[in-house]
């Protein structure tokens, strides 16, 4: 055995294509991000070291820390209420009889295996002012004040995307959820039933608590998603109107390419990798990491 | 409760139905009559749709895209994973902890350099140009999920074929390998999902006609009829959809599956 495993040519052969793949286009990409983030650069040459001025600008820019306010405002929204929304869908899918579970499952999973484009496309359609959806819903109701431009009004306009976006994965956050719940011994529910705790009560104390890994894993991987946002703005709003609604990735987008600063586009970049390690950081510090064994 | 959550999940159909319900209308019946059936039936949308969108072209690019990331991905990743799992080397901690930091980057942060890399190495233009790093950005995932069922599984059936005189070239392709199927199968929809659905890379490093996939494809179709004609927008889309829809009917069980696989793990 050992000299099946220990031969060296083959750990290299093993080994070796899958991390030179990873270092070239994930790792080393890195080095040229920070170097270019000191030049002045249009993206076909470098026209000199600057020394922080790229930063600088970017900082002194409004709306760069518009585009993080707007990041924010997903992060919080999803963090807040899309997540919590999933996690009850999946405690109630949990008492749902098989043939209806398994029909809500595939219909609200849907959405996120379509495309971004076509689901950030029906939204459009969803907040068009004169005949969308969500407009006739509101003047049936007499609510005509309500019916808004939800698009182009710069009051609205950010949540509308981030509404388009976490409806998107509410059903997989469900599923993903339930899949814990699954995992959850039922012993765990016998003695809480035994007590005459109802659904609600066995939800908080039991099921909630022993679901902290999942719960975690969805909060990093929805975070991080969201930071990330662009392909929903881009399609619906190209960041508009004006430059109201971009996000971090749709700044450093129009800053490199349509604005063919290729300098403030790696600043922009190497500050949001800041922030995602501080946020990571944080949801480490403040959600307790116990691996929870059944 | 039942009543309520069939209600629901009706809800996240609905939108799908009414875009199916308005690619039948003309231009002037979606403002007029946005909701109800048809007055009169129109089916030269889609005949409409399909001469200015490229659809059989971007779905080829599409799919060109993910089975190459796919290929790739597994194959060298599995490799890797194995090779984490059972092969004595000094340096295995620190390589496994080098491959986890592709889990906490996001490909969007390293567009800049990729896209002047693709250009430098002469990859601009190429489906190689994007499906080098989308295989670079799946392997995370891919080798620490293998990595978890390669440890699993029991050493025997290797020891017995070491004692048969099977080299480990052998032992890998000719054992393992069929062995580790259900896993396989699993990234393969779990990359193939992500790959096809991918906007931001593809929106970049994609941009030129022959390259885009479809959906950077339909996002420029959209941008160049307007908001005007949404007969011909909803067309378009049930187009996109129909192959997805169709393949998610058929394995629905195996992309959910996948799709949960990542967090049992945790």
């Amino acid at each position: 055995m050992n000299k099946l495993y220990g031969n060296k040519l083959a750990i290299f052969i093993f080994a070796f294509p899958a991390l030179l793949l990873f270092t070239v286009f994930v790792i080393y990409p890195i080095f040229p991000e920070v170097l270019i983030s000191f030049q002045k650069n249009d993206g076909f040459r470098n026209m000199g070291y600057v020394g922080l001025k790229n930063y600088i600008d970017v900082l002194k820019n409004d709306t760069f820390w518009r585009a993080n306010l707007n990041t924010f405002v997903i992060v919080l929204l999803s963090t807040f209420v899309a997540l919590p929304v999933s996690l009850i869908l999946a405690l109630v899918m949990d008492r749902l009889s098989e043939p209806i579970r398994r029909f809500f499952k595939a219909s609200s999973v849907l959405p996120a295996v379509l495309s971004v484009t076509v689901i950030a496309q029906m939204w459009i359609a969803i907040y068009e002012p004169m005949w969308g959806l969500l407009n006739s819903i509101l003047r049936a109701l007499g609510l005509d004040s309500l019916a808004l431009a939800w698009l182009a009004d710069s009051r609205t306009v950010v949540p509308a995307i981030a509404v388009a976006f976490l409806w998107q994965y509410l059903g997989l956050n469900a599923l993903l959820f339930y899949t814990g719940i699954k995992a959850i011994p039922k012993t765990y529910y016998e003695a809480a039933l035994i007590d005459g705790a109802g659904f609600i009560k066995s939800s908080i104390k039991i099921t909630i608590p022993l679901l902290q890994d999942v719960t975690k894993y969805l909060l990093v991987l929805s975070i991080l998603g969201c930071m990330a946002q662009f392909a929903h703005v881009r399609i619906m709003t190209a960041g508009g109107p004006g430059d109201i609604s971009r996000t971090v990735i749709y700044h450093l987008y129009y800053r490199a390419f349509s604005a063919s600063d290729f300098g403030q586009g790696c600043a922009i970049a190497i500050l949001f990798v800041i922030e995602c390690l501080v946020l990571t950081f944080l949801i480490n510090k403040f959600v307790a990491r116990e691996k929870i064994e059944f | 409760m039942n009543t309520l959550m069939i209600l629901m999940g009706i809800s996240f159909l609905f939108p799908m139905y009414w875009m199916l319900n308005i690619s039948f209308k003309t231009k002037s019946e979606v403002y007029n009559n946005p909701f109800g059936l048809p007055e009169q039936w129109v089916f030269n949308n889609y005949g409409d749709a399909l001469e200015k969108f490229n659809f059989p072209r971007y779905l080829a690019n599409s799919v060109i895209y993910s089975v190459g990331t796919i290929i790739i991905t597994v194959f060298f990743g599995s490799m890797l994973a194995y090779c984490f799992s059972r092969m004595d080397w000094k340096r295995k901690n620190l390589a496994l902890s080098y491959i986890s930091m592709g889990l906490i980057i996001p490909s969007q942060v390293v567009i800049i350099p990729l896209l002047i890399m693709t250009r430098d190495l002469g990859l601009k233009g190429t489906h190689m140009g994007l499906i080098l790093p989308y295989s670079a950005f799946a392997l995370s995932s891919c080798v620490l999920m293998l990595y978890a069922f390669f440890r699993s599984l029991p050493r025997e059936l290797e020891e017995a074929a070491c004692i048969d005189g099977c080299s480990i070239y052998q032992t890998y392709f000719r054992i393992i390998m069929p062995i580790i199927k259900p896993a396989i199968a699993t990234q393969c929809v779990l990359i193939f999902m992500n790959t096809y659905n991918e906007f931001f890379l593809a929106f970049i490093l994609g941009a030129e006609d022959k390259i885009r996939p479809l959906t950077v494809g339909l996002l420029n179709f959209f941008v160049s009829i307007g908001v005007s004609h949404w007969g011909q927008i909803g067309a378009a889309m049930i187009i996109t959809s129909l192959p997805t829809i169709l393949v998610y009917i058929i394995g629905n069980e195996q992309i959910e599956n996948a799709l949960t696989a990542g967090a049992i793990l945790k």
